[in-house]
C-alpha cells in the first residue's frame, strides 16, 4: 500500500513539473533558512559551553548606586580575592583574580608580536579546563612563567615544543614558557585570550598594583575576579552570601555608593550582559529570539505556499478523488495518499535545503562573523532534520489532505462540483499572512538601517578623517613626547601630534569627588576624565564654544580644566569660564568649554567629560596626517620615525574613522541578517504568489476567453486578474504596519540616541510590496490575457 | 458586408498538417441570414472564428465593411469586434461568477458605456428576451434555453451589425431551440446580419441561404428565398 502511495505521489510530482518545482523549491528555501538560523542559534546558546565547569563558573560583578541609579561594574578591588578565599572557602572551588585582558607585545629574540592576554591567578587553567598541548594546569605557579595558546606558540616558536623557552612581555617582563593550550573555540568569551601570565608577576611588576596590595585598598577597583563555586553549592545562594563583602570593608565615604556584589554566571555572559538599575535586562538573547521567530516565520511562509498550491490544485484532483472514492477508497486512504505526496515533496525539499546550506555556510559565516561547521555527524542534527520533515509535511500536507479527501464524489463526477468559497478564503488568508510577515520584515530592516545611518551621521565634534592613533603598549615612548613630535612633524608625514589617556573612540576612566560652587550636597558626580597633552585640541580639531584651548604660554594651565558642553549642563554651572572646580584636593580653573565629542557608544548621548593636561598618564598617541601626502607614504614615514625611538615596538595603528565604524558592527550584522531573511521571505512569498496567480489564471481561462470575445482588452483583463491580489496585499499592509511599528519602537528603545520611524518607511514597504505583487501577478495575467480565447472556449 | 476570397487555414501538429479551410470564397450581404452546414470537422467553427476575428487565417482576403482586415493586428481586430460583432456559442459561454444582468452588461463596459445608459440597454434587451425576471440569477440557476437567451442578449446588447452563431441550438431541446431561432429571425428582421453554423436542416430553414462545406471548401449554395 505504502509503495503504491509513493508511486502515485512520484507520478504526480513528475506530471506537474512547474508546480512541483515552485512547491519544492520554495519549501527548500524556507528550510535552508530555518536550518541556517538553527545552526546560528545553536552556536549562540552553546557559547562558552566548552568549559567543563561551565555551570559553576561566574564572574563577580558589583552594582553601585550613584544619584539614585544603580550601575553595574566589572571592576573589583585587590583584597577581594583573598577575602573570598579566606572567609568563604567552602563555597568556592576556585577564586581567580585577573587583570583586564589587553593587547601586549610578546617578544622572542627579535621577533615581536602583539597578542591579547592577561595576568591571572594559577587556578585559571584548571577552572577554565584548558586543553593543554604541552605542560599542565600547574603552569602558572612559578611567577616568571607564561602559558600561551597554540596559535601564539606557532607564530613565536614554529612547530617545536616551546616549554622552557624564554620570552618577554611588553619589552619588560622576562618569562619562561610553561604551557601551551589549544585555542578556545570561536564561540567562547576567552577565544581571543592568547596568553596567560601569573598574577604574581603582575603585582610585582606594576607599582600601582603593588600599592593596592600593600595598602589593602578596598576602594580601588581595577581588577576582574572569576570564581568557580564549590561542587554542590548553589550559585544564587553563594551570590547573596557575598553581597556585602566589599561594602563592609569600605571606609565611610566609600559606603555611599553602596556596592552590592553578585555572581554573574558564565551561562549568561554572552547572551544576557545588559544591566539597567541593577536588573539584568537580557542582551543578545533578544536577537536569538528574534531570529528564531523569523526562522519559524520563513518556514511558515514556505508551508503556506505548499498548502496554497496544493489546495489550488484541488480542482484538478477533484475528479481523481471522486473516482477513487467511487471505487471504494476510504477517506483514511485518501488522506494517506495526499500526506505521502507532501511527505515526498518535503523530503526532496530537505535534500535540496541541506545542499543549499552546505553551499552558503561559508558566506553565512562571514556575514554573521561565526565559525559554524556543518554538523555532518551530529545525531541531534539528524533527529532535528527528521523532525522538521515530519512537522513540515504534517503542517503543510494536512490541510490539503483533509480538504481534498472530503470532496463528495457525486458532485465531482456529475461535473457540478465547484471548489467552495471556504477554500478560496483559506488561500486568501494565507496570502495575507505571507505578505504581512514579509512587510514586517522589510519595515524592520529599513528601521535598523535607518538607525545605523542616523547614528553614523551624528556630529562627531571633531574631525575624524586623517586621524591615526597608536596605543603605547610598552614604556618605550616614555619621556620622548617632544622629540617624537618634532621628528614626526619634520618628516612632514603629520601636521600635529598629541597624546591622551583614552583612545578617541572611548573614555577609559571616570572620576568622582568634583566640587564646585552651587553643587547640591547629595549630587555625586561621575565625570569622564581624559588626560591630554597641550596639542590635543589642535590634533583632533575640537571646537571651543567658550573660553580658550590649553596653551603652553600659561603655566597655570597645568591645573586648568576644559569641560565638554554635556559636563557643564550636567553640573549646572552658568558662565563656566573662570569658575573653580575642586578635585583631588586641588583647585582647577575652567578655561574652556568644547563641543561634545562622540567617544563611546554612538547610540547614547555624549558623556560628560573633563580634559586636563597630564603627560604621565597618557597611553595613546594621536596623529593628524598631512593631507598633502598620500596615506601610505605618511604611514611609512611615521613607522621609520617611531622605529628610531622604540625599535622593539611593532608598528600598529588604527584609523580613528575605522575604529569608529567598528562600533556599528553588531547592528550592521543584524541589519545584514535581517535584510537577507526579509529577502528570503519576500522571495518565498512571491514564489507562492506566482504559483497561485498561474493557477488562478488557468482556472479562470474560460472566463478570460469569454470576456475577450465580448470585447475586453488586455488591460481590462490584467486589471481584473491583478485586482484581487492587490487587495490582499493592501490588507496585509494594514495588518503589518501597526505590528511593525510596535515592534520597531520596542527595538529602538534599546538605544538612547534613536532615529524616528517616519511614515515613508511604511509607504516604501507597502508600495514595494504592491509593485512586487503586480510584477509577479502581471506575468501570469498578461500571459492569460494574450492567449487566444478560442483555445480556452473550445475546451468546453 | 463580408467578402472572403481564397481563405486558407492550416493546423500544424507534429505529425500532420490539417487543411481546415481550403481556398474558401463567398460573400454575405448586409441584412442577410446565412446558415453554414457540413459534416463534423469540415472547418465550420474555424471559419466562424476567422470571420469573428478571433483567429488568424493563413492566406486569402477578408473584407469587412469594405475594409481589408486580413493583416490587421490584434488590437485593431479587437476594436472592430467589440463594436460590430456579437457571438452566440453552442455551450452558451456565460461567466459563472456573474449574474445574468452582469453577463449581459459586460460588452457595454468594455466599450465604455456610462452606467445609467448600460442599465437602460441591458433592461431593454432582457425584456426583449423575456428573462428580465431572472436578471439576478447566476447561470447555473437557469435552464439551457434560458442560458442561451442570456447569451443572445449579451451578443446583441451593443447593437452589433453582425451576429456569429456556432450551433446555437446544439445543446437545446427542440422547443427551446425554436425559441432561440425565433429570436435570431426577429433580430435579422430588424437589420442584423447573421451567420449561423448548424447541423440541423430544420434550423437552417430559418435562413435565407445555406452554404454547404466539405473538407474546408464550399461545395454548394442553396438559396431559400
Ligand atoms: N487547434 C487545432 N489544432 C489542430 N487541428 C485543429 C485545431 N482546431 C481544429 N482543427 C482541425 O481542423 C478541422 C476543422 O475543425 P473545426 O473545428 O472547424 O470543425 P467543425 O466543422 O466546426 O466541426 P464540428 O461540426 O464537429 O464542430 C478539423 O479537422 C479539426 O480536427
Ligand atoms: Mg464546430
Amino acid at each position: 500500500m505504502i509503495r503504491n502511495y509513493f508511486k502515485i505521489a512520484w507520478r504526480n510530482l513528475i506530471n506537474n513539473k512547474g508546480y512541483s518545482a515552485i512547491n519544492i523549491g520554495g519549501l527548500a528555501l524556507g528550510m535552508a533558512v530555518v536550518i541556517l538560523i538553527g545552526l546560528w542559534i545553536h552556536d549562540e546558546i552553546t557559547f562558552d559551553q566548552n568549559h567543563k565547569n561551565y555551570e559553576d563558573i561566574a564572574q563577580v560583578l558589583v552594582h553601585k548606586t550613584a544619584n539614585g541609579k544603580k550601575r553595574t561594574r566589572y571592576t573589583m578591588p585587590y583584597p577581594l580575592g583573598n577575602e573570598l578565599r579566606a572567609k568563604y572557602n567552602e563555597d568556592f572551588e576556585h577564586v581567580v583574580m585577573s587583570s583586564f585582558h589587553s593587547d601586549n607585545i610578546l617578544s622572542v629574540g627579535d621577533k615581536n608580536i602583539s597578542k591579547r592576554g592577561g595576568f591571572m591567578e594559577p587556578d585559571a587553567l584548571k577552572m577554565l579546563s584548558l586543553n593543554m598541548v604541552y605542560g599542565n594546569w600547574d603552569g602558572l605557579k612559578n611567577p616568571n612563567s607564561i602559558v600561551i595558546s597554540q596559535a601564539t606558540a606557532k607564530v613565536l616558536f614554529g612547530g617545536k615544543n616551546p616549554i622552557g623557552e624564554l620570552m618577554t612581555i611588553s619589552n619588560k617582563l622576562d618569562v619562561q614558557v610553561t604551557g601551551v593550550y589549544k585555542n578556545m573555540p570561536f564561540n567562547t568569551t576567552f577565544n581571543k585570550l592568547e596568553f596567560i601570565a601569573p598574577w604574581d608577576l603582575y603585582v610585582s611588576s606594576y607599582t600601582w598594583v603593588k600599592e593596592s596590595r600593600d595598602n589593602n585598598m578596598w576602594d580601588n577597583s581595577s581588577y576582574q575576579l572569576y570564581v568557580q563555586i564549590a561542587n554542590g553549592s548553589n550559585m544564587s545562594s553563594v551570590s547573596s552570601k557575598i553581597k556585602n563583602v566589599v561594602y563592609d570593608h569600605l571606609p565611610e565615604y566609600g559606603k555611599k555608593s553602596h556596592p552590592e556584589l553578585f555572581l554573574f554566571p558564565m551561562k549568561d555572559w554572552h547572551l544576557r550582559s545588559n544591566w539597567k538599575d541593577g536588573v539584568n535586562t537580557g542582551g543578545f538573547i533578544q536577537y536569538v529570539w528574534l531570529f528564531g521567530i523569523i526562522g519559524l516565520f520563513v518556514l511558515l511562509l514556505a508551508c503556506i505556499n505548499f498548502m496554497n498550491l496544493s489546495t489550488a490544485q484541488s480542482e484538478k484532483r477533484a475528479k481523481e478523488v471522486g473516482i477513487r472514492k467511487s471505487i471504494g477508497s476510504s477517506k483514511r486512504q485518501l488522506i494517506n495518499q495526499f500526506l505521502s505526496e507532501s511527505f515526498l515533496s518535503v523530503v526532496f525539499a530537505l535534500i535540496l535545503a541541506l545542499i543549499l546550506v552546505v553551499l552558503v555556510l561559508p558566506a553565512f559565516n562571514q556575514l554573521a562573523d561565526k565559525q559554524i561547521r556543518f554538523p555532518y555527524n551530529n545525531l541531534y542534527f539528524c533527529l532535528l532534520s527528521s523532525g522538521i520533515v515530519i512537522a513540515t509535511s504534517l503542517i503543510a500536507g494536512s490541510y490539503p489532505a483533509l480538504y481534498l479527501s472530503s470532496f463528495r464524489p457525486v458532485n465531482v463526477l456529475k461535473g457540478t462540483f465547484k471548489t467552495g468559497n471556504s477554500a478560496s478564503y483559506f488561500r486568501k488568508t494565507l496570502v495575507v499572512v505571507q505578505f504581512t510577515v514579509s512587510i514586517i520584515l522589510v519595515v524592520g530592516t529599513i528601521v535598523v538601517e535607518k538607525q545605523i545611518d542616523h547614528s553614523k551621521n551624528r556630529p562627531m565634534g571633531y574631525e575624524k578623517n586623517g586621524l591615526v592613533m597608536l596605543e603605547k603598549v610598552t614604556e618605550d615612548y616614555k619621556g620622548k613626547y617632544n622629540v617624537l613630535r618634532n621628528d614626526l612633524k619634520n618628516s612632514k608625514a603629520v601636521i600635529e601630534m598629541s597624546e591622551s589617556s583614552s583612545p578617541l573612540t572611548d573614555i577609559w576612566s571616570s572620576g568622582g569627588g568634583f566640587k564646585w560652587a552651587g553643587k547640591s550636597p547629595d549630587f555625586i558626580p561621575n565625570i569622564g576624565m581624559i588626560f591630554i597633552g597641550h596639542d590635543y585640541g589642535k590634533t583632533i580639531g575640537w571646537e571651543l564654544t567658550k573660553g580658550r584651548d590649553f596653551s603652553r604660554a600659561f603655566p597655570t594651565d597645568s591645573t586648568a580644566f576644559i569641560f565638554n558642553e554635556a559636563a557643564i549642563k550636567y553640573m549646572g554651572i552658568e558662565n563656566p569660564i573662570g569658575k573653580i572646580v575642586r578635585w583631588n584636593s586641588q583647585d582647577h580653573k575652567i578655561i574652556g568649554v568644547v563641543k561634545d565629542m562622540l567617544a563611546e557608544s554612538p547610540f547614547k548621548p555624549v558623556k560628560q567629560a573633563v580634559y586636563m593636561i597630564q603627560y604621565e598618564n597618557t597611553s595613546w598617541i594621536n596623529l593628524k596626517l598631512n593631507p598633502k601626502k598620500s596615506t601610505s607614504a605618511s604611514l611609512a614615514l611615521i613607522e621609520t620615525v617611531l622605529k628610531k625611538h622604540a625599535p622593539n615596538v611593532p608598528f600598529e595603528y588604527q584609523f580613528v574613522d575605522q575604529s569608529f565604524a567598528k562600533k556599528f558592527v553588531a547592528e550592521e550584522r543584524i541589519r545584514t541578517l535581517a535584510s537577507i531573511f526579509a529577502l528570503f521571505a519576500i522571495f518565498i512569498s512571491c514564489l507562492g504568489l506566482f504559483g497561485l496567480a498561474s493557477f488562478m489564471a488557468e482556472q479562470r481561462s474560460k472566463e478570460i476567453g469569454i470576456r475577450k470575445v465580448v470585447g475586453a482588452s488586455i488591460f481590462n483583463l490584467w486589471k481584473l486578474l491583478s485586482k484581487d491580489f492587490v487587495k490582499l496585499v493592501m490588507l496585509a499592509c494594514i495588518i503589518a504596519i501597526p505590528i511593525a511599528y510596535y515592534g520597531m519602537r520596542n527595538w529602538l528603545n534599546n538605544y538612547e540616541y534613536q532615529t524616528n520611524i517616519s511614515w515613508w518607511v511604511f509607504a516604501i514597504s507597502g508600495i514595494g510590496a504592491l509593485i512586487i505583487t503586480l510584477l509577479t501577478v502581471s506575468f501570469q495575467a498578461i500571459k492569460a490575457a494574450i492567449t487566444n480565447p478560442i483555445k480556452s472556449l473550445k475546451a468546453e | 458586408m463580408i467578402k472572403i476570397t481564397d481563405l486558407e487555414k492550416y493546423y500544424k501538429t507534429e505529425e500532420l498538417q490539417t487543411i481546415a479551410l481550403n481556398k474558401l470564397s463567398f460573400e454575405v450581404k448586409k441584412g442577410e441570414f446565412v446558415a453554414i452546414m457540413g459534416p463534423s470537422g469540415c472547418g465550420k467553427s474555424t471559419l466562424l472564428n476567422i470571420l469573428g476575428m478571433l483567429d488568424d487565417s493563413d492566406g486569402g482576403s477578408f473584407i469587412f465593411n469594405g475594409e481589408e482586415v486580413i493583416h490587421y493586428n490584434e488590437r485593431k481586430r479587437a476594436n472592430i469586434r467589440k463594436h460590430n460583432i456579437g457571438f452566440v456559442f453552442q455551450s452558451f459561454n456565460l461567466i459563472d461568477q456573474l449574474t445574468v444582468f452582469e453577463n449581459v452588461e459586460l460588452p457595454l463596459i468594455y466599450i465604455g458605456v456610462k452606467k445609467a445608459e448600460r442599465k437602460k440597454k441591458v433592461y431593454e434587451v432582457l425584456e426583449k428576451m423575456q428573462i428580465m425576471h431572472r436578471r439576478k440569477h447566476f447561470p447555473q440557476q437557469l435552464s439551457g434555453g434560458q442560458q442561451q437567451r442570456v447569451a443572445v442578449a449579451r451578443a446583441v446588447v451593443n447593437n452589433p451589425k453582425l451576429i456569429l452563431a456556432d450551433e446555437p441550438t446544439g445543446n437545446l431541446d427542440s422547443s427551446n431551440g425554436n425559441e432561440v431561432m425565433d429570436l435570431l429571425t426577429e433580430l435579422n428582421k430588424q437589420g442584423t446580419t447573421i451567420i449561423m453554423v448548424t447541423h440541423s436542416e430544420h434550423d437552417a430553414k430559418f435562413s435565407h441561404r445555406i452554404i454547404r462545406m466539405l473538407d474546408g471548401q464550399k461545395v454548394i449554395e442553396n438559396s431559400l428565398i
